[in-house]
């Protein structure tokens, strides 16, 4: 998800580049205002046009299904993370692979946010946690590992050093100390 | 239309500029020391990290708001009898602002972002003291209601002179294709006039409701309806000072190329549109306040399509094919001016990337933030403003754009770009915004920003000496392509 939506925006912007390098490199010649006048309005109507028809593809396909939809609870297993001035505590020291994760977020004292990161720091997921609201998002882990909860929305001086850890075993694993 | 016979002097919009121009510079100053310290290149403490980070949130927003705010007067004192003393009111009124908000933050450790969260002002976790929060929001009311006093007397002139608002925003041209229609800057002035004003209530209320709060702790309000409020004031308010400066190209260009730039049915349709569609738009920055009804979360994804869109496009295009083959000789002023079109439109494409919300569950506050709203403003807002004061204190036919002018300019160029991407790349590797300490493997790309910032610092110091020098003088083609 992230080199893809970096790399979309590095080629609009690389097309939108050339569109007005090309049109600079132009402005020093001679047009009949007449005739770009009437480009521009086909260009203009051609561009709303186009954006209304990608937009409502692009809300079809975003927001199908609903990007924070939840499991029906009987499936899930829920973490709760509370965030106070500046720390979390998290209420679940190991959760198993396979199976979805609720996080349910809130603070104590003031807005912070949770964002869920891999061991390599990439995000996968977050949500705001706020005083007086349980903010949730759902996440299924396919990799065992040790999974860092670090503070996405500034909440003062020790924002940056605002973080928690989940350790993920493997469904395997977990199933057969459960069997001992 | 007319312009008017006498019109009041161009002194205020043009010491507001120059202030503006200085702040920019110092608040460039204060991103490129955040950018080094994160970098680990200089030591800089956590609790001033988050003081800078403070002053460079609220300074740059409220300095982009007062420089916009220059260049719409300066224009729109053209076409509708707007009250000079009005004018330094609210200049007078907003510096006050800025030095309780300066004092508050420097003097007195306040560090809650310009976004003021409720309830951090209040609860800041023993590192600000109640009262300090009490001064900055005191300091925010008055450059609040600096902006709400100088859009009353706007509106009060569009009024009295324009016949109704339904005319001056070209509601004939729209519905009937009359001809008859005010100018661009007039559609835009109103346009601004009625979003800021409406912004500016909910604005000054949860200003008032945290200033009580931290004075009387029992006195609270729900933390999310707060949020409401801040964020609704606040994208309003940047979108509209972006706005405002816009009106710098729709009035500049023209004298360049010799083609009017006109309020066609286009023109009068997207303007109509952004007033709708810009205040509805602000539930995309709570898109991971997931307690918020579905419905608004929706209503934030697609206004954030629908909004950049419209006056983008009219903007966009009709910049495009005004200086297409119109014979321009570039200089200095409309280079920058083109570049602002150009910035603002292409930060529109992250931005509308980061409003869908299934990848804003993996971008929403963290550096791709800034890469975002740094292409339109760095990119965008700042070198209108910039191009608008070369152009205002121009006193020599259009000098081609050569020397140290054409080497500045390109700097500003490469090193604007450099500090947005860096940003955006950083938000792809998933690092967080508002972090005073960065990981050694997210410092490269620190470094390298930190590298980029230094030629912005220096272009911009360039552009701000050759305003203070040339400030006495007019600019050459004073006259509009009719």
């Amino acid at each position: 998800m992230h080199a893809i939506v970096l790399w979309v925006s590095v080629i609009l912007v690389l097309i939108l580049s050339a569109i007005f390098l090309s049109v600079i490199r132009s402005s020093t010649g001679s047009a009949s205002a007449e005739s770009v006048g009437k480009t521009a309005n086909t260009i203009r109507l051609l561009s709303f046009w186009g954006a209304l028809v990608f937009g409502a593809a692009l809300l079809y396909i975003t927001l199908r299904p609903w990007p924070h939809a939840l499991p029906p609870s009987d499936d899930a297993i829920t973490v709760t993370v509370i965030g106070s001035q500046w720390s979390f505590e998290v209420d679940t020291e190991t959760v198993p692979t396979g199976k979805p994760i609720v996080f349910a977020l809130t603070s104590t004292d003031v807005n912070h946010g949770v964002g869920l990161y891999d061991e390599n720091y990439v995000l996968l997921n977050q949500a705001q946690s706020m005083p007086g609201y349980t903010n949730r998002f759902e996440y299924t882990f396919d990799k065992p590992g040790t999974y860092r909860l670090l503070c996405l929305e500034y909440c003062g001086l020790g924002h940056h050093e605002m973080a928690g850890e989940l350790t993920v075993t493997s469904s395997t694993a977990s199933a057969e100390l459960g069997r001992k | 239309m007319a312009r008017q016979a006498t019109m009041p002097s161009d002194l205020g919009p043009r010491v507001v500029m120059a202030l503006s121009g200085l702040v920019f510079v110092l608040l460039m100053l204060f991103g490129l020391l955040m950018r080094a310290s994160q970098a680990g290149m200089i030591p800089v403490d956590p609790a001033l990290f988050y003081q800078l980070m403070t002053a460079h949130g609220i300074g740059m927003v409220g300095t982009c708001g007062f420089a916009g705010a220059g260049i719409m007067w300066y224009f729109a004192r053209q076409y509708v009898p707007v009250t000079n003393g009005i004018f330094w009111g609210f200049t007078g009124l907003f510096l006050v602002g800025v030095v309780l908000i300066l004092a508050a933050i420097f003097l007195m450790g306040f560090a809650a972002a310009w976004t003021f969260l409720y309830p951090l002002p209040a609860q800041s976790g023993g590192v600000w003291d109640v009262n300090a929060a009490v001064v900055y929001l005191v300091g925010l009311l008055l450059v609040g209601v600096a902006f709400l006093i100088l859009y009353l007397d706007m509106g009060w002139a569009i009024l009295k002179s324009q016949g109704g608002l339904g005319q001056a925003l070209a509601w004939p041209t729209l519905f009937s294709g009359s001809t008859n229609a005010p100018p661009p800057t007039i559609v835009a002035t109103t346009v601004v006039t009625i979003v800021n004003t409406i912004a500016l209530v909910p604005g000054a209320a949860i200003i008032l409701i945290s200033i009580v709060n931290a004075l009387v702790p029992s006195f609270g309000i729900d933390a999310l309806l707060a949020k409401n409020m801040i964020f609704f004031f606040g994208h309003v308010f940047i979108n509209a000072a972006i706005y405002m400066a816009i009106i710098a190209v729709y009035e500049i260009v023209p004298r360049y190329t010799g083609r009017p730039w006109k309020t066609t049915r286009w023109f009068a349709l997207a303007w109509n549109a952004t007033i709708i569609l810009v205040m509805f738009v602000y539930t995309h920055h709570l898109f991971q306040d997931v307690v918020m009804p579905a419905w608004m979360l929706v209503m934030g994804q697609v206004f954030s399509y629908l909004s950049g869109f419209p006056i983008l496009i009219v903007t966009t295009v009709g910049l495009l094919s005004n200086i297409y083959g119109a014979k321009v000789r570039w200089d200095l002023p409309l280079a920058l001016l083109t570049l602002g079109v150009f910035g603002w439109a292409a930060g529109v494409i992250p931005a509308v990337i980061d409003g869908i919300i299934s990848v804003n569950k993996v971008m929403h506050n963290t550096m791709w933030v800034p890469g975002h709203f740094h292409f339109y403003l760095l990119l965008g807002l700042v070198p209108m403003a910039f191009g608008f004061m070369l152009w205002v204190t121009k006193t020599k036919q259009a000098d081609a754009l050569d020397g140290l002018s054409k080497i500045l300019f390109w700097a500003y160029v490469a090193g604007g770009l450099g500090v947005v991407w860096t940003f955006l790349v950083g938000g792809a590797a998933s690092v967080p915004r508002r972090w005073a300490e960065h990981l050694p493997q997210w410092q490269g790309v620190d470094a390298v920003s930190t590298i980029f910032s230094v030629l912005v610092v220096v272009a911009a110091l360039y552009f701000l000496i050759r305003y203070v020098v040339g400030f006495g003088g007019q600019p050459s083609k004073s006259e509009p392509a009719e």
